[in-house]
């Protein structure tokens, strides 16, 4: 007899992120409808806290009082840990569906998205190799972009690299000429971005404009490198803008492999009015078959029997093998680094050779001491 | 300077002496995730059974439960309340005699029981690089003291240098300054064998000429 669940599905797809957050929708959506195991029947409730920080824990105790179980959601750090308490309360299971800073490790989630490990550490071997060895840092001021220049600041320093400034803007701020200006006036080998949703596409646009009105040519003397660039967000941007941005990710639409043609043509067919896919769309995908999978398995939504089961999943995934690591509950996933195009798309330039083990807190590549932040003291002495 | 924040603990070793395991399972979990191997001593007669001379600050970290009495013999400075290794008190009864305890023993962090996930990050940050704080503040405080105890060499030097050279105190200092570093000395230590060297010689001992015993008598 088929099993009925109801799944929570919370994104914010009204709001400053909702591009990406409606792409995550539907490759959360998209797995549901492939209707691929016989005996679990999965009814999403979706819920959207608009990008309101202060409406994600209303929402997750509504949810988890309904008696949902597991909830498929959040896209920005902030929002995942408003709610994290609420899972650890109700003993309920976030799935976690988009590339993050690491540092955590609740029992309460599983992390289908990538761990530092899996995209800024990949990002600055590449940088420093082929770019330069001075960097910008310009983020949204938040825990994704603070923690992420951080481990983008020790790997670069500990490697020879330097990182001449960082500046953050609030999330939805688009009065971004002062941070252009800022760049310019430093003139680093490349940017370092961690700017989301429209903060992220109007300085793409603005620092474009500033540089062609100066006459460099942005994407070859100043090029900007991120680990949250998606397609749908390179759409956003527009045409002008569009190219020569270097992506970090474990995903990118342009993979030619038979499971990711398939995605991508189920997803075009069954999302006609877009967004395009993404990294994170194709980590909600992931965490949502993962977790009817795992339902299937356990024959219950009993969340210490799903976790089990969801460590004995392996999935072939449109990026390749996926599965979860039983000591972290994060994915093991493959790094990979694009470039984006004028048709919105990435072009690989560098892939991993396979899935690579979470490491959320950094244990194996990480320095033992913080770099200091500045050289040390040194005087003269007689 | 203020020593380096530690943040990466892997290949560190817990040793967890509680005699509630159920209550620090999280703990465990959460250590592995951090690359840090756990270990519970076995509790003998209320001891927990550990070779303290075997620590190594660079690799070892306590956990103790404050509900156990006294289960560590740990040789803690008693003025700086610093341990021979970091110690991270596991708090379940929350008195002030049982707090008491963990702080005597040097404990930088406190976790709850049962102890949550989510705060063992935290609280091994905090109990570590607070420990590596309270070894430099104590070694710097060792300095001050030392330094302080050779003040009065420092000074009675100088003054032996102004008379020896015709110079001031400025230059008197400066010159004794550059010696000690040229000597690879402290400035205490060098302005004490300075004025050793100077230091009279002592009269040569003289022997009185012994009466001979029974001289005298008849």
């Amino acid at each position: 007899m088929s099993q009925h669940y109801r799944i929570g599905v919370m994104f914010s797809t009204t709001g400053p992120y909702s591009v990406v957050a409606r792409s995550m929708l539907n490759g959360a959506l998209l797995a549901v409808a492939e209707d691929a195991v016989p005996d679990v029947s999965v009814e999403p409730v979706i819920v959207d806290p608009a990008g309101d920080l202060g409406a994600y824990a209303g929402l997750a105790r509504d949810l988890l009082q309904s008696g949902v179980r597991h909830v498929v959601g959040c896209y920005t750090s902030s929002s995942r840990k408003e709610v994290i308490p609420f899972f650890e309360k109700h003993d309920a299971l976030l799935w976690y569906p988009s590339h993050y800073e690491g540092f955590e490790s609740s029992n309460n989630v599983i992390y289908t998205g990538a761990s530092p490990n899996q995209h800024v550490l990949p990002l600055v071997g590449h940088m420093l190799g082929r770019v330069g060895a001075s960097a910008f840092c310009v983020g949204s001021n938040y825990i994704w972009a603070w923690e992420n220049a951080r481990i983008f600041r020790e790997a670069m320093m500990a490697q020879g690299g330097r990182v001449l400034a960082e500046r953050y803007v609030p999330v939805g701020d688009v009065e971004i000429d002062q941070v252009v200006e800022a760049i310019l006036e430093a003139r680093p080998d490349f940017v370092f971005n961690t700017l989301i949703g429209t903060s992220a596409y109007a300085f793409f646009r603005a620092f474009r404009a500033a540089c062609l009105a100066r006459g460099i040519d942005q994407p070859r003397a100043i090029p900007v490198v991120s680990c949250s660039l998606s397609e749908p967000e390179l759409e956003e941007i527009g045409e002008g803008a569009v190219d020569g941005h270097l992506s970090s990710s474990v995903y990118f639409s342009s993979l030619d492999t038979p499971a990711n043609r398939t995605f991508t043509e189920l997803y075009r067919s069954t999302f006609p009015q877009g967004p395009s896919t993404s990294a994170d769309a194709e980590a909600s995908y992931v965490a949502m078959k993962l977790l009817i999978l795992s339902l299937a398995e356990a024959g219950t939504d009993d969340v210490e029997a799903v976790k089990q089961a969801v460590t004995r999943q392996y999935l072939l995934a449109p990026q390749g093998e996926v599965r979860i690591d039983p000591q972290t509950l994060h994915a093991y996933l493959t790094p990979r680094i694009g470039l984006s195009n004028k048709q919105s798309r990435f072009d690989l330039l560098f892939e991993a050779s396979g899935p690579v083990r979470p490491d959320p807190y950094l244990v194996q590549s990480a320095p033992r001491y913080a770099v200091a932040s500045c050289n040390p003291a040194l005087r003269v002495v007689k | 300077m203020a020593p380096r924040l530690l943040q990466n603990f892997n290949g560190g070793r817990a040793h967890i002496v509680t005699a509630n395991r159920c209550a620090v399972e999280a703990l465990e979990n959460t250590l592995g995730k951090l690359g840090v191997s756990a270990v519970y001593p076995e509790l003998r007669d209320g001891r927990a059974d550990i070779d303290l001379g075997a620590l190594q600050a660079e690799r070892d970290m306590l956990f103790v439960d404050g509900d156990l009495d006294n289960p560590v013999a740990l040789d803690t400075d008693a003025i700086s309340r610093h341990p021979p290794v970091p110690v991270i008190g596991l708090v379940g009864v929350e008195a002030p005699s049982r707090l008491k305890h963990l702080i005597n023993l040097g404990a930088s962090a406190f976790l709850r029981k049962p102890v949550q996930g989510g705060a063992v990050y935290t609280a091994l940050f905090l109990g570590i690089n607070q420990f590596l704080l309270r070894g430099d503040l104590r070694a710097r405080l060792d300095d001050m003291d030392r330094r302080r105890r050779g003040r009065r060499a420092v000074v009675k030097a100088i003054i032996a240098r102004m008379s020896e050279a015709g110079s001031d105190d400025d230059e008197a200092y400066d010159w004794l300054r550059r010696e000690s570093m040229r000597s690879r000395q402290t400035l205490e230590d060098y302005c004490e064998m300075f004025l050793k060297i100077r230091a009279a010689p002592l009269d040569k001992p003289t022997h009185l000429p012994l009466r001979e015993i029974g001289a005298g008598r008849r």
